[in-house]
Parts: C-alpha cells; sequence; structure tokens
C-alpha cells in the first residue's frame, strides 16, 4: 500500500514536472499577449523531432537537446512574426489560425517521419530504487530540470529588468507602452521563452516516453486543460495546475488503466471549471 | 424605392437557389456514381456547415466545439439501427426506423446543447469557446473508454440494411431533402424576430440586454437550434456512409467546418452553403487528383489537407473578418469611389 502511494507520489511528480514547464509557456504568452497559441504543443514536439534528426546525423547528444530547444524558439517566434502579430485583435482567428498551423505541422511530420513513436536518446542512463520503487534516472532528472526552469523562470520574470517589463506588459498593456517598453519587442521575447519552454518539455517528454506527430495534440489539450483549470494568464497556478491534473491521472492509470486518464482528467476539469469559470487563481478580464 | 431593391436582392437569391437546386437534381444523371457519392455527402456536411453559421455568424459566440453535436447525432443513430450494441451496458432498446433515428440524433444533440449552454453561455468572452474547445475531446474519450459499445478508433457499421436508400442515386437525393429541409429551416429561423434578437446580441451584447433582452436565454436556444441540426447532419452522415467513427468529433472536422463557414461568409446562411460546398468537394475530389498528378512529376511531403490547412492560415491572416466581409468592404468602397466620380 505504502509502496503504492509512494510510486504515485513519484511518477505523478515527473508527469506533473513536464506538463508544468508546457503549461507555464502557454499561460506566458497568454498572460503577456493576451493570445492563445495553439500551436504550442507543436512546438513541444518539434523539437523532439528536430533533435532527434541531429542525433541521427552524428551531433552530440547535449549539443542536439540545446539546438532542439533553441530552433523551436526560432519557429516560435517566426509563428508570432508572420501569423499571430497581423491579427492579434481578432482573438478567435488566432485560435482557429494557431490550430490550423498545429495540424499543418502534424500532417507534414506525419509524411516525413510516419506515426510510428520515437524517442530521444536519454542524455543519463541508470536506475534508482526509491523505497521499493524502480524509477530510471532520467524520469528524476527530468523533474528536476523543470522545477529548476520554473523556478528560473519565476526568478527572471520577478528579478530582472527584462522579466519585469514582461510583467508589466501582462499587467496593463497601455500603461507599459506610456511607459517606454517596447511593447512588441516583449511580445517577441515571451514568444521565444515561452516556445524554449514547450521545447524543452518535448525533449524532456520523448527521453521518457515515445513521440508521435498526434502528441500534438495532446500536449496542447494538456497545456490547455491545465491553464484553463489553473487560471487564463496566472503562471503559479498553472503550476499548481499542472501538480493537480499530474497526479489526476497517475491515480486514474494506476486504478482504472490508462484508457480512462484522460476522460477523467477533462471531466475532473470540466466540473471545477462549472463551479469557478475563471479557473483556480484566474485573472478578471 | 430601397423596399424595391430589398426585394430584388431576395429575388436574385430565390431565383439563384432554384437554379442550384435544379441543377442538383438532375447532376446525378450526367456524372459518375463515385462522384454522385462525394456530391451527397458535401450535402450533409452543409448542414453541419449553416448550423455553425447559426450561433457563430448570428450570435457572434464562437463555438469550437461544434463537432460534439455531430458526433452524438451521428453515434446516436448508429445505435438506434445497432441496438444490439448496448447490450452490453444493459440497455435494450428496440431498432428505431431510419428517419425517427434522425430526428433523434438531432434531439440528443440539442439536449446536450442545452445542458452544455445553460453551464457556459452565462458568461462573456473567452469562456465559451474555451469550454467549446476541449468537449470534442470529452467526447472522443468515451468512444474509447466504452469501447465494445462505441467502437473505438476504428467505429463499426450499422449494416447495408440499415442505409439511407439501397442505391447511390437514392441516397443522393434523401441527402438533398434533408439539407434543403434543414438550411430552409434555419433560414427561417435567422430571418425571424428570434433571429433579429440573435444579431443585436452579436452586435452589441451589452446594449441588446439594456433594451431587455434576455440576452443568455436567446444565446442558449440559437446554440440548441445550432446542435440540433448538427446533430441531424451527423446522423444523416452515418445512415449515408453507414459507418460511424471518432472523426466526426475529431479537430480536423471542426477545422473544415470553419474553413468553409469563414470563406463563405459568416452570418449569410447563404455564404456557408456554397463555402461548404467547395471546401468538401475540393478536399475530396479535386485536392486529390490535383497533388496525386503533381505527386507524379517531383514528390512533395504535402497532402490534400496541407493545403486547406494553408489556405485556412492565408485567408486568417490577410482577412480576419472573413471573405465575405473583406470583400462586401471592398465593393462598398468602389462603389462610393464611383458615386463621387458620377457626382462630378
Amino acid at each position: 500500500m505504502i509502496e503504492l502511494a509512494l510510486k504515485i507520489l513519484i511518477f505523478g511528480a515527473v508527469v506533473s514536472g513536464i506538463w508544468a514547464l508546457v503549461a507555464s509557456g502557454f499561460s506566458l504568452i497568454f498572460g503577456v499577449a493576451r493570445i492563445l497559441n495553439f500551436a504550442h504543443g507543436t512546438l513541444f514536439v518539434l523539437s523532439a523531432y528536430f533533435g532527434i534528426v541531429l542525433v541521427k546525423y552524428g551531433v552530440n547528444d547535449y549539443i542536439a537537446f540545446v539546438l532542439g530547444i533553441l530552433f523551436v524558439g526560432v519557429v516560435g517566434v517566426i509563428i508570432f512574426r508572420l501569423t499571430i502579430s497581423p491579427i492579434k485583435t481578432h482573438e478567435v482567428m488566432v485560435v482557429i489560425v494557431t490550430l490550423a498551423i498545429a495540424l499543418l505541422v502534424e500532417q507534414f511530420l506525419l509524411l516525413i517521419f510516419g506515426e510510428h513513436g520515437i524517442s530521444f536518446p536519454s542524455l543519463i542512463s541508470g536506475v534508482q530504487n526509491i523505497g521499493g520503487v524502480r524509477i530510471t534516472n532520467i524520469r528524476i532528472l527530468s523533474f528536476f530540470v523543470a522545477i529548476a526552469t520554473l523556478i528560473l523562470l519565476e526568478v527572471f520574470i520577478t528579478k530582472t529588468k527584462t522579466g519585469k517589463m514582461i510583467n508589466a506588459t501582462s499587467q496593463d498593456m497601455e500603461a507599459a507602452m506610456l511607459m517606454g517598453i517596447d511593447v512588441d519587442r516583449i511580445y517577441l521575447i515571451t514568444m521565444f521563452i515561452s516556445s524554449i519552454l514547450a521545447g524543452l518539455g518535448g525533449l524532456l517528454y520523448s527521453q521518457i516516453f515515445a513521440t508521435t506527430p498526434i502528441v500534438s495534440v495532446k500536449a496542447l489539450i494538456y497545456a490547455f486543460a491545465i491553464v484553463i483549470l489553473g487560471g487564463l494568464g496566472s503562471l503559479r497556478g498553472s503550476i499548481i495546475a499542472s501538480f493537480i491534473v499530474g497526479y489526476v491521472i497517475v491515480v486514474t492509470i494506476t486504478f482504472l488503466g490508462a484508457r480512462w486518464s484522460e476522460f477523467v482528467m477533462l471531466l475532473t476539469i470540466i466540473s471545477i471549471l462549472v463551479v469557478k469559470p475563471t479557473g483556480l487563481f484566474g485573472v478578471e478580464e | 424605392m430601397r423596399c424595391v431593391r430589398v426585394e430584388a436582392k431576395i429575388n436574385a437569391k430565390t431565383i439563384l437557389s432554384v437554379i442550384a437546386l435544379i441543377l442538383a437534381v438532375v447532376t446525378p444523371h450526367l456524372i459518375p456514381e463515385a462522384f454522385v457519392y462525394i456530391l451527397g455527402l458535401s450535402f450533409l456536411f452543409i448542414i453541419l456547415v449553416v448550423s455553425w453559421d447559426v450561433m457563430v455568424g448570428y450570435t457572434g459566440q464562437v463555438n469550437l466545439g461544434h463537432t460534439v453535436f455531430v458526433g452524438v447525432g451521428a453515434y446516436t443513430a448508429a445505435l438506434l439501427q445497432a441496438p444490439e450494441r448496448l447490450q452490453s451496458i444493459g440497455v435494450a432498446i428496440p431498432k428505431a426506423p431510419i428517419f425517427v433515428s434522425i430526428i433523434f440524433g438531432g434531439i440528443i444533440a440539442a439536449l446536450i446543447g442545452l445542458l452544455i449552454g445553460i453551464i457556459t453561455l452565462r458568461l462573456k468572452g473567452y469562456y465559451f469557446a474555451l469550454v467549446t474547445a476541449i468537449l470534442p475531446l470529452v467526447f472522443m474519450q468515451t468512444v474509447f473508454v466504452w469501447r465494445n459499445v462505441f467502437g473505438g478508433e476504428e467505429g463499426f457499421s450499422i449494416g447495408l440494411e440499415n442505409s439511407l436508400s439501397s442505391s447511390i442515386v437514392g441516397k443522393y437525393y434523401i441527402a438533398l431533402i434533408i439539407m434543403v429541409v434543414c438550411v430552409v429551416l434555419m433560414l427561417l429561423i435567422v430571418n425571424s424576430r428570434i433571429g433579429l434578437k440573435f444579431k443585436a446580441i452579436r452586435e452589441d451584447e451589452e446594449l441588446a440586454e439594456s433594451i431587455g433582452i434576455d440576452t443568455t436565454k436567446y444565446k442558449v436556444i440559437a446554440f440548441v437550434v445550432s446542435s440540433f441540426f448538427a446533430g441531424v447532419g451527423g446522423a444523416t452522415i452515418v445512415l449515408y456512409r453507414i459507418t460511424v467513427s471518432p472523426d466526426l468529433y475529431d479537430i480536423p472536422l471542426m477545422l473544415l467546418i470553419i474553413l468553409s463557414a469563414v470563406i463563405g461568409g459568416l452570418g449569410t446562411i447563404y455564404g456557408p452553403v456554397f463555402g461548404a460546398l467547395i471546401i468538401y468537394l475540393a478536399k475530396n475530389w479535386w485536392l486529390k487528383e490535383i497533388l496525386s498528378n503533381l505527386f507524379k512529376i517531383a514528390p512533395i511531403p504535402v497532402n490534400d489537407d496541407i493545403i486547406l490547412y494553408l489556405i485556412l492560415i492565408v485567408v486568417g491572416v490577410l482577412m480576419p473578418q472573413g471573405i465575405y466581409v473583406e470583400l462586401k468592404k471592398r465593393c462598398h468602397e468602389v462603389r462610393l469611389k464611383f458615386e463621387k466620380f458620377s457626382k462630378i
């Protein structure tokens, strides 16, 4: 019994950590630019595919890891510049266009790589035994990388000058503009950070689970559900919500089986939303 | 003077519709059966697009989960034709006649629409779009969770004998009749007093509220109407192609509906009919052929879906209000210039 509880605790933490990275990126760009980037899940899988291709061509694992993350950062900025920023005021069109981008890239990846899963080589190997629960080192590493990144993000936003400018823009775009902040530049920086968070999440994920082009939609659903649950635009809310979602999933998989996991998760989120429409820590529009 | 012009406009639309209808009636005798089959399906797709337009184009509430109702209608009709699948969860119902199951598909979809609408439409802004965006995924999961009832990813077949008609041409005409009935009913609704209230909500929700329109009530009515017809559309599609599968819940179908409505012009009914026809036939007929010819020359990783998504992205970025509004604006500008010119 204790072993089972410990297993749920550990595995839930790893899954939650990765989703927290993805969701915080999604939440960040919404909070700052008030856009819902439905191509966020695409950035998540693109980093994994790019990294895997680099490794295939003989690039060192660690360099491929870093390049994969930077690559999606650039892709994110390009998507923002070309498609999102011209129609920023038409919120729903942004959703539709980014969703179309997501499905377009998914089809493209399916045509090139096929639908079978692929994995990025684990950066570290080995297995740990914690109180009778066997867990791979890469999972432990992923958890700590995720937590460290989230702490770094928090420090960056609250302590550095650029971070404060991002924060100011998210609180009041017009006031920030009047204070001399170049809002368009801040959007691009935020989009870059948001994308590399998705990219990092994707590369960690693909070392633990198999990545397929369809995972992009799954990542989007998770990020989206978590962010709504945590409250749109609230970074801390989405981190807490990702742990709720992560544990709901792991508990459901343990007791009911994997096929129930997404259904139960989405139902939980919808029932919370029925009671509290702004999410757990939502900001009023 | 103005009245006369409005009447003339209605007449032009009516004449065009009659011509289109005559064409639709004659066509099956002119083209091969395989194309008749696709054309019939495209009529059913029109129902889905127009019913989305009733909600989105007329009340301005963006519903990203329209496929929920398509899927619910589809699975309802399919299970009414194959009730033995329900026995595994201890439900015994008799097999329903085909047209009863179509109506039931609509009714169940409308009931679910009512429930979702009452919960989500109280709030303004993003909320409705967000919640409806997740809903198709929830319903899609039910297909995988209760696999022996809904048939999982593969779906299931309702059997040849339960099809709309035994011949393809027969199916085509039934699809045509159902489409025309649905579109006419929806036209009557949006042109009635209720439809005026929908439009008032779209133009300015707070203003509508201030002159005494119960905005939540009318948004829910529009949503229920929209989901009813989506359900009827989904149910008829299943009886047309004899199989039901989770693709009727899925996001690509949602995007295809959006693309058609945006290309045709939101809030016009006629526009989405036209858009749906073009996009559906492009996807299932022209594009595939063009691309397969292209592949013989140069093997590039492009398929019909990629082209359609590209069109949607380009249209969305260049004309975020939709092609129809954009063209109307341009025409208006040209007319203004012309009038100025003629005055001189």
